[in-house]
């Protein structure tokens, strides 16, 4: 799962990035509205975090400009609490809203719900032939046993479920699994791949050749 | 009761229980009055037939000279009723004239055969001897009693004799009249009360209408609605004057609260952004063991929120305390110059920063006031002046007198507030950009500028040109 902050407070831009890729999200950030929407436009984010006070554009226009060309969830983060606020915030394109000040617990919630509700999904757990996957704990069961997976591959798998059915090609992999920071090797990927395989079943995640990867 | 605590109740019935008093007074008289004239009439025939009556009677002689005589009774006087005057007495008309002629003993010597049967009369004696003592008094006064009994009234006459002459007749007709003239006074007094009692009501109701309104509408706002208002009909009423005023209050009211709620608000969303990077970054810290080096960033951060969030309640508090007045300047000669100067000595090191000149021009120029809140003054407005600058620009200070004022300028060659912003820069909380950039400053600076000035006597103005930049001027008193 990749995602946009874009926030200019420093220290909270910086701890909000770091307790997000400690979640498991790859994470990339922006400082001013301009950086913001450029970043936004140009690649297919999960979700984005955005705050309404910025430098430059702020939050109200990056929303409206980001929604003719796309429907990334957005996660509005503001000061203000007052109602007109929260519904301009939902009116002009927000996913969901937190006020200032909130707890990482809650916004980590949001954004999952957020993320989910933009697959189509209605709960939090995945289940595919005897592999579980609970997304709110993070955990992968399979046969009622937990599987223990790193982050990256956690994120590889829940990525998959997420779009079951369909063909998630390696670019598309590469853009939800990889910040923008990371030097992306490309056999990383499939590193990846082969350990989530050892630990779920060989069959658990197939190869489509020439397009890319699928759960079925 | 309840009904007499109200203005309505009460002045309802004090204007009843006055008009009944009037209407009784008037009634009672005009009663009497009428009374009085019908009955005159009727003294008169009376006493007419009395007097002939009177002379009618005839005492014989006394008998002789014996001394003993005069203490018994006189002999009986005679009576003969006059023959032109026969047709006076029973005639059988309405009033039905009747006499009785009585002795001092009250035997009677002759009485007409209409007279009633039943005895009217007061007690002979007493009449004679009332007469009598009268008589002692004031010679030849003959005051006759005159009383009306049921449906008759009757003229008794004492003669200097002791009789006692009783014309009498009936005056039922007239009884009946004065029952029709009270029922008809009672009548037109009891319509003129209830006229009165609902005209009064109806003015009275409506006059105190206006205070209903204005308790519904007070009511409303101590409930907490301050958009309420009193709907006005009659302005021109005292009622209506006090509705118009109360109104203005009402409306500078819900202005002070909407600006207090505003203030309140804004203070709370600068306190926001503080609390949100202490809260993350603390969460973010605990989620797992950190090196000592995290630890300390993340140390670092929550100061610097602190610091953010100390700045700012110093702000406020300054503010309450201009507010409430508390905040004392002192008043002291001190040379503004020489303050001025040593201010942008004091920015001198952002200016170089930033590439910024400061230009000074400055008169020596003393005055009396606090020369530490000016410093800050100007120590703000020059801070201002290179922030919002241009880089390699100009911050132009001078230092004047005009008009036995001290004018000081502060002018910056930045890129200047648009029109529709500049009556908003002293307000409170307000920033030209409004994202955090600024080094966390709440738009609370010029706020506190005007507040020094404004309590030290002097005005702080504002000019500014897009594209050219932006002047403050400040006018002091000298003393």
């Amino acid at each position: 799962m990749r995602i946009l902050v874009v926030e200019d407070e420093p220290d909270l831009l910086a701890s909000l990035a770091q307790a997000l890729r400690e979640e498991g999200y790859a994470v990339d950030t922006a400082a001013t509205g301009d950086d913001g929407l450029f970043s936004a436009e140009g690649t297919d984010y999960d979700a984005i975090v955005l705050d309404v006070m910025l430098p430059g554009l702020d939050g109200w226009e990056i929303l409206k400009r980001l929604r003719k060309t796309k429907k990334t969830p957005v996660l509005m983060l503001t000061a203000r609490d007052q109602m007109r606020d929260r519904v301009r915030g939902l009116d002009t394109g927000a996913d969901d809203y937190v006020v200032k000040p909130f707890d990482l617990e809650e916004l980590f919630a949001r954004l999952r719900a957020i993320i989910r509700r933009s697959t189509n999904k209605t709960t939090s757990v995945i289940e595919i032939g005897e592999v579980k996957i609970d997304t709110a704990a993070r955990h992968v069961f399979l046969k009622r046993k937990p599987v223990e997976l790193t982050a990256r591959e956690y994120s590889l798998v829940e990525f998959l479920a997420l779009h079951r059915g369909e063909v998630v090609t390696r670019t598309q992999l590469y853009e939800h699994l990889f910040d923008e920071n990371e030097c992306s090797l490309s056999n990383l990927l499939d590193v990846h791949v082969s350990n989530v395989r050892k630990k779920l079943g060989a069959e658990f995640i197939v190869t489509r050749r020439g397009h890319g990867y699928c759960i079925e | 009761m309840k009904i007499f605590k109200s203005i309505k109740w009460r002045l309802q019935l004090w204007y009843g229980l006055m008009l009944i008093v009037v209407l009784a007074g008037f009634g009672v008289t005009a009663y009497q009055l009428e009374r009085n004239r019908q009955f005159r009439r009727i003294d008169e025939e009376l006493h007419r037939r009395v007097n002939v009556l009177v002379n009618a009677l005839h005492r014989p002689p006394p008998r002789g000279q014996n001394p003993n005589e005069s203490l018994s009774a006189p002999p009986p006087a005679k009576f003969r009723l006059p023959p032109e005057t026969v047709s006076w007495f029973d005639a059988g008309d309405p009033h039905d004239f009747y006499f009785i002629v009585r002795t001092r003993n009250g035997d009677e010597i002759a009485r007409s055969a209409n007279a009633p049967s039943v005895e009217f009369s007061p007690d002979n004696r007493a009449l004679v001897e009332g007469d009598a003592a009268r008589h002692r008094r004031a010679e030849n006064f003959h005051p006759p009693v005159v009383n009306t009994f049921g449906n008759y009234r009757e003229f008794f006459q004492a003669t200097p004799g002791g009789e006692t002459v009783c014309v009498g007749c009936r005056v039922e007709a007239e009884q009946r009249e004065f029952a029709v003239t009270a029922l008809e006074l009672a009548g037109v007094g009891g319509i003129i009360l209830l006229i009165g009692l609902a005209g009064g009501g109806w003015l009275v109701a409506r006059s105190l209408r206006p205070i209903q309104a204005i308790s519904a509408a007070a009511l409303k706002i101590s409930a907490g609605d301050l958009s309420q208002r009193i709907n006005v009909e009659e302005t021109e009423s005292e009622l209506g004057q006090l509705a118009a005023i109360l109104n203005s209050t009402f409306t500078r009211l819900e202005t002070a609260f909407a600006q207090q709620k505003q203030f309140a608000s804004d203070a709370a969303h600068e306190l926001r952004t503080p609390v949100t990077v202490m809260l993350t970054q603390t969460q973010t810290a605990l989620n797992r063991e950190r090196t000592a080096e995290d630890y300390k960033q993340t140390v670092a951060a929550c100061q610097r929120a602190a610091q953010r969030m100390r700045r700012l309640i110093e702000s406020l508090l300054e503010l309450a305390r201009f507010d409430a007045g508390q905040e004392v300047l002192k008043r002291q000669p001190f040379d503004l110059s020489k303050t001025v100067a040593d201010c942008a000595e004091l920015v001198q090191p952002l200016a170089a920063a930033r590439g910024v000149k400061i230009i000074s021009k400055i008169i020596p120029v003393e005055i009396t006031g606090d020369a530490e809140r000016l410093a800050q003054v100007v120590t703000n407005l020059l801070s201002n002046a290179i922030q919002f600058n241009r880089p390699d620009g100009e911050v132009r200070v001078t230092l004047d007198l005009q008009n036995g004022l001290v004018v000081l300028t502060v002018a910056d060659t930045g890129q200047g507030i648009p029109p529709a912003n500049l009556p908003r820069v002293f307000e409170r909380f307000y920033r030209a950009d409004p994202s955090r950039t600024g080094g966390g400053h709440a738009g609370l600076g010029l706020s506190i500028c005007q507040a020094i000035v404004t309590a030290q006597g002097g005005m702080i103005e504002v000019a500014s040109e897009l594209g050219t930049g932006t002047i403050f001027t400040l006018r002091l008193p000298t003393n």
